[in-house]
């Protein structure tokens, strides 16, 4: 029974995306039902999934999943985190079909089967299943990015998407044989005790925990798998870029952790690597992101950048006492403020998405004050300013590398951090130092407004109230 | 009933400020509210300067767990060494509000979060807490320097931005090693300095995180060579947030390296002194010759405020309670002089339209009393003795000479340079002739000489009679000098007592 409490978010929000899809085949609902419909199974699914996190400890369901799936403090934040990413990336949709018109009902169904799949992630504790949720989530995801038919980029990242999701699915499934071939089991568990029996691994556990863990780096845009990212994110209509770089970055992360945290030996024998993927990932990202001009490549190459930090607290998670409590945090926090920006920006951005460039935001202050100022707060917190939310995660991210002995790493990241604040004050300085060049006229809705508002709030109070796990 | 009044200190401006940016207020009801908000803190400061008793201990002390699972807590306190810094913050403040005409209340509600932010700065004694409100601090400026200033504000805002963020995150990084380390040692986690205090480290990441401590703090200061972002921060600035930057946010620089490196780092403080010291004397040197070549007045005076920030650093870097009580005094010192000069050149160049030396002269016949203000401040600024700049110097240059014979002759030598820029633009600027600009100068409005008249009265006041400020100082001075030279508590009766006899003898 007990069991059953723990999957009912992930019960309530597949109901949602069967509904959803039925009542897509009517004629007569409104585009506009369908989001107010899914963002009812989105907080039903959330509050369900806070009062089950009252329920600490671990549960491994043994008897019924036959230990395939599992549920603990970090599986519950992070299934909070991707459910409150689906209810606002639904409010930014909202808004943002009032002025694009290719929306339509199936959208939203097919985004409830995508967190469906990313809440299986998250708890996902054996490889066939994390390979079955891994392609749910994505297949939803390939469909909204190439959902405006119309648009050429839009077409084009799909097709980036798609070809280099394929290999890397083919990737894990390769993996995965691989290691059943050294392990003889899929699970998790097996694995932790296979690698207590032989502290050496085998070659085939080995060589299948590379492909895994490079299907994973493709999914988190970790350096050298991330080119596709900046013109995907930049094709993908705005609020399903804001979608793809929260929601599905905490699913992934989330398996990848819990994947790392097995065992020691593990996590021990891929630290060096990890090492070298998080420095390159977060500098890349930043060279990358220097470079744009355009907000929403800016933003994904930032998104490059966060992983990198994410990674710094993957080389500093210790299976011993693993909680996950500063990868959540993390996940929370950079989801906030990310989410916040693509809010404004699917809000702002007009029709067709026409001010897209760190150009066409000169002035804003002067014409929309509070939405300047609410830009600048997400905007802090992803440079990690206090006392926003971004501060107090990448605090705790470099608290865990160097209680890890991590030293360099944590500098680094700092370093990293002092070369972000370019791009992030870039717009600042456009907004507020310059004089406005247009009116900024919009027909967003007022759902787009409180969902900025509420993100604000959240990530000040994220911040000045740290809950840790 | 003042029991939070240090919370009150903090949060009373920067709520106001927020409510300022939130609510439709005309600019002239801006000003006015935050003019009452910042004479509230001034009543609040005066009182708690009243009630302080001096002990060396912290006093005012609001504690309460924040974080629990990393040690964080919400902690302010006052004692010695953050007194006169606070009161400078406090006291100054209300002037920004009265003088210049108004401008929008975006700009005022900057001012007030940055009051806000700089007492919270002052006042933490969790590093984690002021290295929030240190980060919160930097906000305003960049905006206010950004949208208000100059025509070339928008390098000047970059530059300072830049600077500034890349040290304090580096401090970040420091200041992460020094909670995990204290974690390492004690097997707790804990932020607070009295504990922090307590650690042990050694070896090369502790002289690197003492390094990363120290550009954060030298570049705040600014400390020769991080010096360069200042000349245009200061000129692009408004005025009134010129005055705020050098009254006050640079006194936090130094305050940070009294108050949180030295008690961690005493081996590390004391390897390094010398190299510090010097580089505080080169830049008293270096940004005193520099301002005896600036045309624009403000750039003289940005050049002028670095160069006494260069002598109070080396007051702290001399290790000695001498030099270190002399240097809090002349925070205070230096924020009434050279900071306010800051204020009467901006009522200048609302006047004239222009701060170029050469466009000005003769002004004290035109206006004896702004130019008798003006020369009070200033004679304070370059140490005439009488003045609060006299008490400070005197007790810096003397605890230099016990410290090194040579950094002390240096360090007197140079505070001759900082006479020869100031008596000379005086005297440019003040008297010779008038010209068609200058003959239309308008001396004080009656409000504007009131708001001036109380600092004038404390220049001299904290001259004449330095014993009230310095007797507050001491303790902690004392208490601080023996943590760092001397940490066996068996000694430190011995020295503490030599110590204070010594310095009786010498006032």
């Amino acid at each position: 029974m007990n069991d059953f409490v723990s999957l009912l978010p992930l019960l309530t929000i597949c109901a949602g995306a069967i509904l959803l899809m039925l009542v897509s085949a009517f004629d007569k609902v409104k585009l506009e039902t369908g989001s107010y419909i899914s963002l009812g199974f989105f907080a039903v699914a959330f509050f369900i999934q806070l009062l089950v996190t009252g329920g600490s400890g671990t549960i491994l369901f043994e008897t019924l999943f036959n230990g395939m799936l599992v549920s603990s403090s970090f599986t519950t934040t992070a299934g909070l985190v991707i459910l409150a990413c689906g209810f606002f990336t639904v409010l930014n949709t909202n808004s943002y079909f009032k002025v694009n018109t290719f929306g339509s009902l199936e959208f939203y169904a097919i985004m409830l089967f995508g967190v469906c799949g990313m809440l299986l992630l998250t708890m996902s504790q054996e490889l066939i299943t994390t390979f079955i949720a891994i392609e749910i989530m994505s297949l939803a995801i390939y469909i909204l990015v190439g959902y405006d038919r119309a648009s050429v980029t839009g077409t084009e990242a799909i097709l980036k998407y798609l070809m280099l999701g394929a290999f890397a699915g083919a990737f894990f499934t390769m993996g995965t044989a691989l290691v059943y071939g050294g392990v003889g089991s899929t699970k998790f568990a097996a694995i932790g005790r296979f690698l207590v029996a032989h502290p050496a691994g085998s070659p085939l556990l080995i060589g299948g925990a590379l492909f895994i863990f490079v299907a994973f780096c493709f999914k988190i845009a970790a350096f050298p798998f991330h080119a596709w990212v900046v013109d995907v994110y930049d094709g993908a209509a705005t609020p399903v870029t804001g979608f793809m770089a929260t929601a599905l970055k905490a699913a992934v992360f989330t398996v990848f952790a819990n994947f790392l945290a097995i065992n020691g030996n593990l996590h021990g024998s891929w630290v060096t690597f990890l090492f070298y993927i998080a420095v390159f990932t977060m500098f890349g990202g930043n060279l990358i992101a220097i470079g744009q001009n355009n907000l929403k490549r800016m933003l994904a190459a930032s998104g490059i950048v966060h992983s990198g930090y994410l990674l710094i607290a993957l080389v500093a998670i210790s299976s011993e006492s693993f909680t996950g409590s500063v990868i959540g945090y993390y996940l929370a926090a950079y989801s906030a403020g990310t989410l916040g920006m693509f809010a404004a920006l699917s809000y702002l951005g007009g029709e067709g998405e026409k001010r897209a460039t760190f150009d066409d935001f000169k002035g804003l202050a002067k014409v929309r004050p509070y939405s300047a100022a609410a830009i600048t707060v997400f905007l802090l917190s992803m440079a990690g300013i206090p006392p926003t939310a971004g501060f107090m995660g990448k605090f705790y991210i470099i608290t865990s590398a160097i209680s890890a002995g991590q030293v360099a790493l944590a500098v680094l990241g700092v370093v990293s951090s002092i070369l972000s604040m370019w791009y992030y004050l870039r717009l600042i300085i456009n907004m507020y130092f310059h004089d406005a060049v247009e009116s900024f006229e919009t027909q967003g809705s007022i759902l787009a407004t409180a969902g900025t508002f509420i993100l604000v709030i959240c990530v000040f109070a994220i911040g000045i109230y740290p809950i840790v796990i | 009933m003042f029991e939070y009044a240090l919370s009150f200190m903090i949060f009373l401006p920067i709520l106001a400020g927020l409510a300022l940016l939130l609510l439709p207020l005309r600019k002239e009801g801006a000003r006015i509210v935050g003019f009452i908000v910042s004479v509230a803190v001034l009543f609040l400061g005066i009182e708690l300067f009243i009630g302080f008793a001096g002990t060396g201990a912290m006093e005012y002390v609001e504690k309460r767990p924040w974080i629990e699972s990393l040690g964080i807590s919400y902690s302010l306190g006052v004692d010695g060494i953050s007194l006169l810094v606070l009161m400078a913050g406090s006291i100054l403040f209300p002037m920004v509000f009265t003088l210049f005409a108004p401008r929008s209340k975006g700009y005022y509600a900057n001012l007030l979060i940055a009051q806000g932010a700089m007492a919270g700065a002052i006042l933490s004694t969790d590093l984690v807490l002021f290295y929030i409100f240190w980060e919160i601090m930097l906000l305003p400026i960049f905006f206010m320097i950004g949208i208000y200033g100059g025509p070339n504000r928008l390098p000047a805002t970059i530059k300072i931005t830049i600077y500034t963020i890349a040290g304090s995150l580096l401090m970040l990084a420091a200041l992460v090693y020094v909670g995990v380390s204290y974690h390492n040692q004690f097997g707790q986690w804990s932020f607070d300095i009295v504990q922090l205090s307590q650690l042990n480290l050694s070896g090369g990441f502790a002289v690197l995180a003492f390094l990363m401590f120290m550009v954060a703090f030298a570049i705040k200061i600014p400390l020769f060579p991080f010096h360069t972002w200042l000349p245009d921060a200061y000129t692009e600035a408004p005025s009134a947030t010129t005055f705020v930057l050098s009254a006050i946010m640079a006194k936090i620089g130094v305050y940070g390296v009294i108050r949180f490196v030295v008690p961690v780092f005493e081996v590390e403080f004391a390897r390094f002194a010398i190299l510090l010291s010097l580089a505080g004397v080169t830049g008293m040197m270096y940004c005193g010759l520099a301002a005896i070549a600036q045309k624009d007045m403000k750039r003289m005076l940005a050049f002028s405020s670095a160069s006494h920030m260069g002598i109070i650093a080396l007051g702290v870097f001399c290790m000695n309670v001498q030099a270190l009580t002399g240097a809090l005094f002349q925070i205070a010192a230096h924020a009434t002089s050279t900071g306010v000069l800051f204020l009467f050149l901006g009522l200048m160049e609302e006047r004239m339209q222009t701060r170029n030396i050469e466009d000005l002269g003769g002004i004290a016949y035109r206006a004896p009393i702004f130019a008798t203000f003006f020369a009070i401040a200033m004679l304070a600024s370059v140490g005439l003795p009488g003045t609060s700049g006299f008490i400070g110097e005197f007790l810096i240059i003397l605890g230099a000479i016990k410290f090194s014979g040579f950094i002390g002759f240096l360090a007197g030598t140079s505070l001759i340079i900082g006479v020869c820029y100031m008596l000379w633009m005086f005297q440019r600027v003040f008297f010779e002739k008038s010209n068609a600009r200058t003959v239309e100068f308008q001396d004080f409005k009656v409000s504007e000489a009131l708001t001036f008249l109380p600092v004038i009265l404390l220049i001299l006041g904290m001259g004449i009679f330095p014993q009230p400020f310095l007797k507050r100082i001491e303790p902690t001075a004392l208490l601080q000098i023996a943590q760092v030279t001397n940490p066996s508590h068996q000694q430190l009766a011995d020295k503490t007592a030599l110590n204070s006899d010594q310095h009786n003898q010498k006032n």
